[in-house]
């Protein structure tokens, strides 16, 4: 399906509004130099290096720190960071990359090309998580000077999926500090050394991380604040009374709960928006256990969706923040997103005839049959949604029960044990399919990968347009092929993506720049300030 | 020498306990369903599975069970707690930096909690079964049978929140700097409402036993001797009574220790505090075996350490008791 | 019944076993007052209490009648409370009765076991059990019962070592008595009392210790039960704190009616302390 006109109208105003936002420093207000920011971190990382783990839990601090080949702009259009241009060979297998000059890590060493080439191959080809599968048909990385990375793949390498990825997986770690050492044990891993804006100083395991200023950044004059300090806060409640009495400054990533961003949004203290975090959309899901006879149907798959009233489940209990899903690709994402309708809307009769057509009737107790849900607890909405759905279809005469079980868990009850019916959780979609969404769809995931394809199902038809979407170079015959894909796996089934929602961030209104670019929350800071 | 020799007996003597503790402990574990891998995972928030087998390895998980617990002990008689999996540091160091904040708390609230059911109780004695006494029962009641985090929760929102009179949560004011006295005031000013949850809940079951102790031993016979020698009730209350009464409460202290790092996990997460209950919750949400079994060590050895204490302070109590 | 007639007549213990009889009026007439499943999303969620005549003490999180939720959270708060100290206790008496009578050997061992069970913190030992075997019902009231027997089993064996020498046992043992007869008819009767009135102790604990793990959600969300809701009200506690606020005073309630009886029962078992 087309980009309509009004979509495009939309997203430019949109783009173009961006541009012009009142807080974004203009003749009125000249940025101030100084200030510390506090920023809520919800839960400690184990690894505080964005080279080797991909998470916006990593990110919300390494980021500023460690620097990236490139990052997103403030029109979401990937900008320069350390790499400063690329391009592409006509057959896409090779990608040049020119690098920044005059950069320096944090101990005074020289940022180079044997950096980037170190980085790709050693770290990301075999830790990064999503790097691994990203860069899995890259051969070499050839440094023909210190400027300069070519990177060569087996495979053609559609460029705007990389840098788009890049953005998220490619940030480069120091060669002469992780070569030759054991990379999981480096204790660089927890004292992170980077080009970026901000020093990292001290790691204080369960209360706080702080860095400040580095003196020597390649952006002259930059960044404006002196310190950040990330508060270690698990407690939802204590993080948000922490943000009204000024300890903290911002919490991101939908870290409070629903409820205090709806109070929070009455403060005119705080902008609460998913302003800065367009970058990160996620889904809710709804998992099913095709290998149960009962969920092989695809009739009785419908007949749940049917039965689930989700704008009834976003307006009472995400407080109005989400839509209903068309699909995986959320709209939030113009360049893939192929439109349409909803595909199976409320209907409660239909769910009900689509059950008894395909067999299963009501017993004395009115009850067809029984079915374990196994939530996920990505986020607070997740029992929710599973309540939701137990109330949902006991109405058409399904019994759910929940198994409460924390993620470690749950992860591997749903995706190793292949231990439930039903599995509620989330999907997080990352600027583009083929980085972490195609893989909950093609078959071939092995056994105890999580959020890939467990559910005992499998199209041909569907593997085959998720590789050749994976590697094909034309941008709009890309967006096509997962049109059909998305055309598809609404048919067919085998997960639902209930709603499409963005995380939502708290933000004192003292602080100033903050959430221009989509992923403003992990990319540098070094333009932020505080009035 | 005595006192030496006596002390590593008890020691010796508990180390078959602490093994079983252990051992049991760890081959509970290993049913859990899911591993530290997959709690790492989630905690990304992605991973593909030869990243994860990887990390199996360098966990060693990819042993059985038996061939795991084997490695454990023997680690552990070389005083080795192993690596957290999840802070991939010396489990001794983790458990080093979180302690003084447990440490700190346990110590507050049950000093609160002994001072305040010692006065309370003996108050409440005194005037056993007039109003004050009625009073002081019921509070102590309620207080008793109130949720900790209920407790908790509330105190955040009416001190924290609205009155903005106390710190919301955290054990100092991070970032400032503080040294030396400014710092320990920082420290007292934010444990100030987690040492009323807890202490509040401890007083009760201290007031009681005070009051009950104080009663059983206003009947016997040597008080009344002492009374009936003319001695004023004050002094007989201060020499006789309180000596022979302190006995349950210090007992007390002795059997709290253990219930201590239980009941500090819930208080801790709902005011983040960084100590070792919070820590254990950690350990068992993210299977880190290491470092639940080093915090159920130490845990243990504080609480042989809290009841070593005791029975000196019971003997220099109860002088029959020393011989 | 002079022990019955001093409880009675104690105020404290009476208030008790009013608000206990109320605690189990309420898990009675729940099916009566609320025919339809507690769980089931009876309106929009989050609405006041009295700001809709339907739901006299509001709706909760997840749209449920709380009023309805309270009353068939008793019984899962009562039930889990009785059945989690039976378990506690029969461990707990078997244990220490077979210490204290048979000493040596037995008592040696058996006690290593209860101190390896009190070294470990019980709530630790909770989670364990919790994380292992899961969030089912019966199975979060069986590990609450197998975290609480320790202190029992000591005051039983307590009992029991005081008893074992006394002259009525050696006449039961010189008319030929067997061992198991002797424990069970004979000295487990009059040591007794204490371990009751401890068992009050261990009912309170019990009903807390789900409430905390319903808090930290990790109790079972298929049944109505009190701490279920406050765990689900945390999120909403500062705009909403009825939601917690409510089963809060209920547990407060059913523990307290639970700690006074048996602080009436310690009081009518040892009269002198009532006199000065």
């Amino acid at each position: 399906m087309r980009l309509t006109r009004r979509d495009l109208l939309v997203s430019t105003a949109a783009a173009a509004l961006a541009g012009t936002r009142p807080d974004v420093s203009s003749a009125q207000e000249q940025p101030k130099r100084g200030g510390t920011l506090s920023v809520h971190l919800p839960g400690e990382q184990r690894i505080l290096n964005p080279a080797i783990r991909a998470s916006t839990g990593v990110y919300i601090v390494t980021s500023k720190i460690v620097e990236s080949l490139v990052d997103l702009g403030a029109d979401g259009k990937p900008t320069p960071v350390l790499a400063t241009s690329w391009e592409a060979t006509p057959d896409g297998k090779t990608v040049t990359f020119k690098l920044r000059e005059g950069v320096n890590w944090h101990d005074g060493k020289p940022f180079t090309s044997a950096d980037v080439q170190y980085t790709a191959l050693e770290l990301w080809k075999k830790y990064l998580n999503y790097g691994t599968q990203l860069q899995q048909y890259l051969d070499a990385v050839d440094t023909p000077d210190e400027h300069t990375a070519v990177f060569r793949y087996a495979r053609p390498m559609p460029l705007p999926l990389l840098l788009r990825a890049l953005a998220d997986l490619g940030y480069i770690a120091p060669r002469h500090v992780f070569e030759g050492t054991n990379v999981l044990e480096n204790p660089a891993n927890t004292a992170p050394i980077g080009t970026g804006p901000f020093k990292f100083v001290q790691y204080e395991r369960g209360q706080f991380i702080i860095a400040e200023r580095n003196p020597n950044y390649w952006r002259k004059d930059f960044p404006y604040l002196d310190k950040i300090v990330w508060r270690v806060i698990a407690d939802k409640s204590a993080a948000s009374a922490a943000l009204e009495t000024g300890q903290i400054q911002l919490s991101t990533y939908s870290a409070l709960s629903l409820a205090d961003y709806d109070r929070l949004k009455k403060d005119a203290r705080f902008d609460v928006s998913s302003r800065g975090i367009e970058a990160n959309a996620f889904n809710n899901t709804l998992e099913f256990n095709v290998r149960r006879k009962e969920l092989s149907d695809v009739r009785v798959r419908r007949a749940i969706v049917h039965a689930i009233d989700v704008p009834f489940f976003i307006e009472n209990f995400l407080y109005g923040r989400g839509k209903p899903a068309t699909g995986p690709i959320p709209s939030s994402s113009p360049a893939f997103y192929p439109g349409g309708e909803v595909p199976y809307a409320h209907d409660l009769k239909k769910a009900e005839a689509l059950l008894d057509e395909a067999g299963y009737k009501r017993g004395a107790d009115g009850i067809r049959f029984a079915l374990k849900i196994v939530p996920i607890q990505n986020g607070e909405d997740v029992p929710l949604l599973a309540t939701y759905i137990q109330q949902s279809l006991s109405k058409i005469g399904i019994k759910i029960d929940i198994v409460n079980l924390d993620i470690a868990g749950a992860l591997s009850a749903v995706y190793r044990d292949w231990n439930f019916d039903l599995a509620t959780g989330w999907h997080q979609y990352r600027g583009d399919p083929a980085v972490s969404t195609t893989v909950w769809y093609r078959s071939g995931s092995p056994k105890g990968a999580p959020w890939t394809n467990q559910w005992g199902w499998q199209s041909d038809a569907v593997d085959k347009l998720i590789d050749d979407a994976a590697s094909e170079l034309d941008t709009e015959k890309r967006k096509l092929l997962y049109a059909d894909w998305v055309k598809v796996i609404n048919e067919e089934l085998p997960i639902w993506m209930v709603t499409e929602r963005q995380f939502v961030a708290a933000t004192s209104k003292q602080l100033q720049n903050h959430h221009i670019s989509p992923r403003w929350d992990s990319s540098d800071w070094h333009d932020t300030w505080i009035s | 020498m005595r006192f030496l020799l006596f002390a590593i007996r008890r020691l010796a003597a508990s180390v078959p306990t602490l093994l079983i503790v252990l051992a049991g402990l760890f081959m509970l574990l290993q049913f859990a369903p899911g591993d530290t891998v997959d709690a790492l995972v989630a905690q990304m928030g992605g991973g593909d599975s030869a990243m994860m087998e990887q990390l199996r390895k360098y966990y060693g998980l990819d042993a059985t069970a038996t061939v795991q617990l084997v490695r454990y002990l023997t680690r552990l008689v070389q005083l080795d707690l192993g690596f957290s999996a999840i802070y991939g540091k010396p489990v001794i160091d983790v458990i080093l930096e979180r302690l003084p904040a447990t440490l700190l708390l346990m110590a507050s609230s049950l000093s609160f909690a002994f001072a305040g059911g010692l006065v309370l109780g003996v108050l409440a004695a005194r005037r056993v079964n007039q109003w004050p006494d009625g009073v002081i029962s019921t509070i102590g009641a309620i207080f008793y049978a109130t949720p900790a985090f209920w407790l908790g929760l509330m105190g955040i929102i009416i001190f924290a929140v609205n009155l903005r009179l106390l710190p919301a949560g955290g054990l100092e004011e991070i970032g400032a700097g503080h040294t030396g006295l400014r710092r320990a005031v920082d420290i007292v000013w934010h444990l100030a409402l987690p040492t009323a949850t807890l202490g509040l809940i401890f007083l009760a079951t201290y007031l009681r036993i005070m009051r009950a102790s104080m009663l059983e031993v206003m009947t016997l016979d040597f008080v009344r001797t002492a009374r009936a020698k003319g001695l004023a009730k004050a002094t007989v209350l201060r020499r006789h009574v309180l000596r022979n009464a302190l006995l349950p409460m210090v007992t007390l202290v002795g059997l709290q220790a253990g219930t201590m790092l239980g009941g500090s996990v819930v208080v801790e997460s709902v005011f983040a505090l960084p100590g070792l209950g919070r820590l254990a919750y950690e350990a068992v949400v993210q299977r880190d075996l290491n470092t639940l079994l080093g915090i159920v060590f130490v845990s243990a050895l504080l609480v042989i350490c809290v009841n070593f204490l005791v029975d000196i302070l019971y003997a220099r109590l109860d002088p029959r008791i020393a011989n | 019944m002079q022990t019955l007639t001093r409880f009675l007549g104690n105020p404290v213990a009476l208030i008790g076993l009013c608000l206990l009889v109320l605690v189990a009026a309420m898990a009675l007439s729940a099916a009566s007052l609320f025919p339809n499943n507690p769980l089931d999303l009876a309106g929009r969620p989050l609405q006041w209490p009295l700001s809709n005549p339907r739901f006299w003490l509001g709706t909760d999180v997840q749209g449920r009648d709380i009023a309805a939720v309270m009353f068939y959270g008793a019984r899962v708060s009562l039930l889990i409370g009785v059945v989690a100290t039976l378990i506690a206790m029969t461990i707990g008496i078997l244990i220490g009765a077979l210490a204290g009578y048979y000493g040596g050997i037995a008592d040696e061992m058996l006690m290593r076991l209860t101190e390896a069970f009190q070294t470990l913190p019980n709530f630790l030992l909770l989670l364990v059990l919790v994380a292992v075997f899961g969030s089912d019902i019966k199975t979060v009231t069986i590990a609450i019962g197998l975290v609480s027997w320790p202190a029992s089993a000591r005051l039983t064996r307590a009992e029991f070592l005081s008893l074992r020498n006394r002259e009525f046992v050696e006449a039961c043992r010189t008319i030929g008595m067997r061992d198991m007869q002797i424990i069970f008819r004979e000295i487990l009767p009059n040591a007794m009392p204490p371990v009751i009135v401890y068992a009050s102790v261990v009912m309170a604990v019990a009903i807390l210790l789900e409430s905390a793990l319903a808090f930290l959600n990790l109790s079972d969300p298929n049944v109505p039960s009190w701490g279920n809701l406050i765990g689900g009200g945390r999120a909403v506690l500062r705009t909403q704190w009825y939601v917690s606020a409510i089963p809060g005073v209920a547990i407060l309630m059913t523990v307290l009616a639970v700690s006074l009886i048996g602080q009436g029962l310690n009081d009518a078992l040892n009269p002198r302390l009532k006199r000065r």
